[in-house]
């Protein structure tokens, strides 16, 4: 899959910084931000496609980031990244259409599998938004 | 049919197979983990909490993600499965949650309103000196405990619990000197935090009344009182810190280093290794008024090395008990008979050095000389007879022998510092026998803990060789050091020098199963390059290379380490709610969402119906029809194929599809092993057979035009570049192959069933066992249930996982030879060789054929 952009978020700088310099080394368009007001903020300028979301950060919490992005932008597809196992948690952010919820230490190639199913999902999604007929095809998703 | 309904119908097709393709690798991940946790219960490693809730979660986020696919894939039929998912979310959660805490909240309290019954909050080594100065009027110095109520308020006001559960579970592997890494940046994390206000005020409270009742500025220790640290079980002796002689100032700074030290490498590895839930062990602190002490040691209530002698044991030493505790001086030693008390032996030993205090604060460590050093005995008979008897109280007290720490002030007066419930080792027939097989390299010593085992030798010098020791080498080291304890969960076996059988070391190997042998005479030297060993702990003997005899004998008595610890239970527990698999069959009427009671319940169901809704799809679509094309290859032949995205290379216009443009890589290799090998035996026995049929529709091309076209009886391939499916039906049998191969090893499978038949139960049987038998031969994994087969392989990379789909293609056609291999066992025999040979040859042939991959450097593994 060719290049795409995805949006870092993590108050954790270190962790961020290498993250993004690790995906810009796949040949992605990778944006950082360190909180999730920070994030909606990019996400405004940003023709962002995929999200790496931190679950626990200080002020807006990934949760409730999660849900301002699904308001602000619904195709952008969101990853959230945690170091905090919970399968509360977890299921919280499933039901509320995060694309998947991956746990730290996390292995940079299946996560880049995951950016890119993430990011297919996306571009699936809009062909099918663009009106190609008046009748429905019938079949939702 | 119009240019753009055909559009809208490739679109809506594109997105249901991108919801399949992610739902398949939702499902095999969600499999993954499943059985890696069942292993886990099983017992061959150790593992911690945080193990059990990562798993726990992500075979539940992948399941959640399995039904939102399907649910994708056919909208609202099956929303009912969202319900059952909650349901067991929630049993899951249940199981996980961290265990209520006491309920006092008092962050400090004093020593004389402590008691035994007050573990919970004060930790067991601070209850015991409770009990002892308040239930039983014993000598202990004054002081205050700092609650477990105290430090769950540090570590959560100050938000270091979460940051610390998340640096534990974000860690990389297994390896010891990342760990030692980490244990120490989580050290530092404590230690640098500072302490609630409240926290501070009440220590410098509790500490002015201590000072009222004691005297002005006095100095003070600080000993870890963890919970759970003095059970009978465990022994977590000597991985928490204490600190001595401390005065006013550093009371903060000196209960966080304490709090710390929760987080050593030796404790995390040891609570990992002992199933010891992270949150259960709040670290209380106790701190008593500093006993200069003259004199100190332990007493043993009996013989720690012999459960048959109840004489009591006393260690001695000059100045504080440091050096008794860590082994770094021979004590001076007194054994006494209990009824009447009378000392029956004195072993007064070479003292080297003492710890003392220094008078503001700290402690230092003085060179003895003259008769201090080797004459002089450390405590005189009367303090002997006294302690003993303090002992003897003590374990009728508590009803079982105990361990006493204590110490004896400048005027001669005995402070009790801790007491706890003594492990004794079962008395043991010296096993004289000393080996003089010629492999024996060394022998001689004491049995520290039973058992045997190999590994390469390894010698430790210093502590920094713990961080290079190589996992499941053989220890080696001239002292049985309490630091090497952390190896012990990595460790093959330990042989040393010098060290008691007693000691803290030889509990530690005992209670993980390692093997140890004690007081082996120059084993250092001898070992030093000796490579591959085989230690035998029972025959007190080292051996040259691996002896199996030996090993297999010792092998009965290894033990599951986890087996009901605190952390297996939760994981068996977790367990119950996600693997046991009810949904058995798929076309029994109870094979329905409500009936899924666990996650793999909810995962069998889904991936059968995800399988049954891509194949309804074109048939309610009559998709297959206009979309499945006959494949064409010098003839057209008897196989459909429904290109599901980018299966072939180039749009296809015809009704035929020539097998040059076909660009479906599992496909290929299928196709590969199907026209392998010819066959070239006799015509079928029953021309009825599947196997019959399917060899007849790929080889004769004449059945084309007879054949009916009911979706039902064909031979159907659904395929795209890295996905094949193929589903043959007809009559009675039933058969399938799927598989994904692509870059992504991870999600690679390839999975084969086969099922039914004409023939009688038992030759069916006969024939899924055959076929389960040869899989099993080219390392699929094979289940048999009544006459089918379900084989599965998966997790290799690509060029591998083709070589099994050639299997798949040659088993295909060529098992329909089994007709045969049913008459009797004979057959059997011989065809399973001949299908071997095959298989053998086709590969070889391949691999002859195929130029060798170009090598491309293979990443560092890469995790963030």
């Amino acid at each position: 899959m060719d290049n795409f952009d995805v949006l870092v978020v993590d108050d954790e700088s270190d962790f961020r910084d290498s993250l993004i310099k690790r995906l810009k080394k796949r040949n992605l368009n990778v944006f950082g931000a360190g909180s999730g007001e920070e994030a909606l903020a990019v996400l405004k300028e940003e023709a962002v496609d995929v999200v790496i979301l931190d679950v626990k950060m200080p002020g807006m919490s990934g949760i409730d980031t999660l849900s301002a992005i699904k308001r602000l932008k619904p195709l952008v597809e969101v990853i959230m990244l945690t170091g905090h196992a919970s399968v509360e948690v977890a299921m919280e952010g499933m039901e509320m259409g995060a694309f998947d919820y991956l746990m730290k230490p996390m292995d940079i190639d299946e996560l880049l599998y995951k950016l890119q199913d993430a990011c297919k999902k996306k571009r699936l999604n809009e062909k099918r938004q663009r009106p190609v007929s008046p009748r429905s095809t019938g079949i939702a998703s | 049919m119009g240019e753009q309904e055909l559009n809208e119908l490739r679109a809506s097709f594109a997105s249901r197979y991108h919801h399949f393709k992610l739902l398949l690798s939702a499902n095999n991940k969600a499999l993954e983990i499943m059985s890696d946790m069942e292993k886990a219960l099983s017992g061959d490693r150790t593992f911690s909490m945080s193990f059990v809730r990562s798993q726990s979660t992500a075979v539940a986020v992948n399941v959640f993600s399995i039904v939102k696919n399907l649910d994708a894939l056919a909208p609202e039929k099956y929303g009912e499965l969202y319900g059952r998912l909650k349901e067991i979310q929630e049993g899951i959660n249940e199981t996980l949650a961290a265990r209520k805490m006491p309920g006092s909240d008092r962050l400090v309290i004093p020593l004389f309103e402590i008691g035994r019954n007050m573990a919970d909050v004060v930790g067991s080594k601070m209850a015991n000196i409770g009990e002892m100065a308040n239930t039983l009027s014993l000598p202990v110095p004054d002081g205050f405990a700092l609650t477990s109520a105290a430090f769950n308020r540090f570590m959560e006001e100050s938000r270091l619990q979460a940051e610390i559960d998340r640096r534990l579970q974000s860690r990389q592997g297994e390896n010891i000197s990342e760990l030692y890494a980490l244990a120490t940046e989580i050290q530092n994390l404590i230690v640098s935090t500072p302490l609630p206000d409240s926290i501070s005020k009440a220590i410098h409270e509790a500490y002015q009344e201590l000072e009222e009742r004691t005297h002005k500025g006095v100095t003070v220790s600080l000993r870890s009182s963890a919970l759970g640290e003095d059970g009978s079980e465990t022994s977590f002796a000597g991985q928490y810190r204490s600190i001595l002689n401390v005065s006013a100032d550093n009371l903060d700074s000196a209960y966080r280093e304490v709090v710390a030290s929760k987080y050593g490498l030796h404790a995390i590895i040891y609570r990992q290794s002992r199933g010891i839930r992270d949150e259960d062990v709040a670290m209380c602190v106790g701190c008593m008024a500093m006993v200069n002490a003259v004199s100190s040691g332990v007493t043993y209530s009996q013989n720690p090395l012999d459960s048959a002698d109840d004489s009591v044991i006393i260690n001695s030493v000059w100045g504080l008990p440091k050096s008794v505790v860590d082994g770094s001086v021979a004590p001076d030693m007194f054994v006494v008979k209990r009824n009447p008390v009378e000392i029956s032996r004195r072993e007064i030993r070479l003292k080297t050095q003492k710890f003392v205090c220094y008078p503001e604060e700290g402690v230092c460590r003085m060179d003895l000389t003259g008769k201090e050093k080797s004459l002089l005995p450390s405590i005189d008979d009367d303090h002997v007879r006294a302690l003993a008897r303090i002992a003897l109280n003590l374990e009728e007290h508590y009803g079982v022998a105990q361990d006493v720490e204590w110490a004896i002030g400048p005027k001669g007066t005995i402070y009790l510092l801790q007491c706890r419930p003594l492990k004794q080792m079962e008395t043991k027939e010296a096993k004289k026998a000393i080996s003089d097989a010629p492999t024996v390299i060394v022998s001689g010593g004491g049995t520290a803990s039973p058992g045997a085992a190999t590994g390469e030798v390894f010698v430790l010098r210093k502590s920094s060789d713990v961080l290079r020791f190589p996992h499941g080498a053989v220890l080696v080291a001239e002292q049985a050091l309490p630091r090497w304890a952390a190896l012990l969960s990595h460790a093959a076996a330990v042989v040393t020098e010098q060290g008691s059988l007693a000691g803290h070391l030889a509990n530690v190997a005992r209670e993980f199963g390692v093997p140890a042998i004690f007081g082996v005479e120059h084993a250092v030297g001898i070992l030093e390059n000796a490579g591959l060993v085989t230690v035998d702990a029972d025959g007190q003997a080292v051996h040259r290379g691996r002896i199996e005899e030996i090993l297999l004998n010792a092998r009965a008595g290894k033990k599951n380490l986890m087996e009901g610890t605190a952390v297996h239970e939760a994981l068996k527990a977790a367990v119950e709610w996600i693997v046991p698999l009810n949904l058995l069959d798929p076309d029994a009427p109870s094979f329905k969402p409500k009936n899924c009671k666990t996650l793999h319940d909810i995962t069998r169901f889904c991936h059968e119906k995800a399988v049954h809704e891509m194949f309804a799809f074109g048939r309610e679509h009559h998709f297959s029809e206009r979309a499945a094309k006959q494949l064409f290859y010098k003839v057209p032949m008897q196989w459909w194929i429904i290109n599901l995205d980018d299966g072939f290379d180039k749009d296809i216009p015809w009704k035929l599809v020539p097998l040059e443009n076909i660009a479906s890589i599992p496909f290929l290799s299928l196709w590969e092993g199907i026209n392998a090998e010819p066959w070239q035996g006799p015509p079928p026995m029953d021309a009825k057979g599947f196997m019959s049929v399917l060899m007849q529709a790929a080889t004769n091309p004449n059945l084309e035009s007879s054949m009916p076209s009911q979706y039902a009886n064909r031979n159907y391939f659904m395929l795209s570049k890295n996905f094949v499916s193929l589903t043959s039906r007809f009559g009675f049998h039933f058969c399938s192959v799927e598989a994904i191969i692509s870059e992504r090893a991870g999600e690679n499978y390839a999975s084969f069933q086969f099922k039914g038949g004409a023939a009688d139960l038992s030759r069916r049987i006969r024939r899924a066992q055959f076929v389960a038998d040869v899989l099993e031969e080219f390392g699929f994994r094979a289940e048999i249930k009544d006459d089918g087969v379900f084989a599965r392989v998966e997790g290799h990379d690509a060029a591998l996982m083709k070589e099994k789909l050639v299997i798949l293609g040659y088993l295909l056609m060529h098992t329909r030879q089994l007709d045969m291999v049913l008459a009797n066992d004979h057959a059997y025999v011989t065809h399973r060789a001949k299908m071997l040979d095959d298989v053998a040859r086709i590969l070889a042939e391949r691999a002859a054929k195929t130029p060798p991959p170009t090598l491309e450097p293979e990443p560092a593994p890469a995790a963030l």
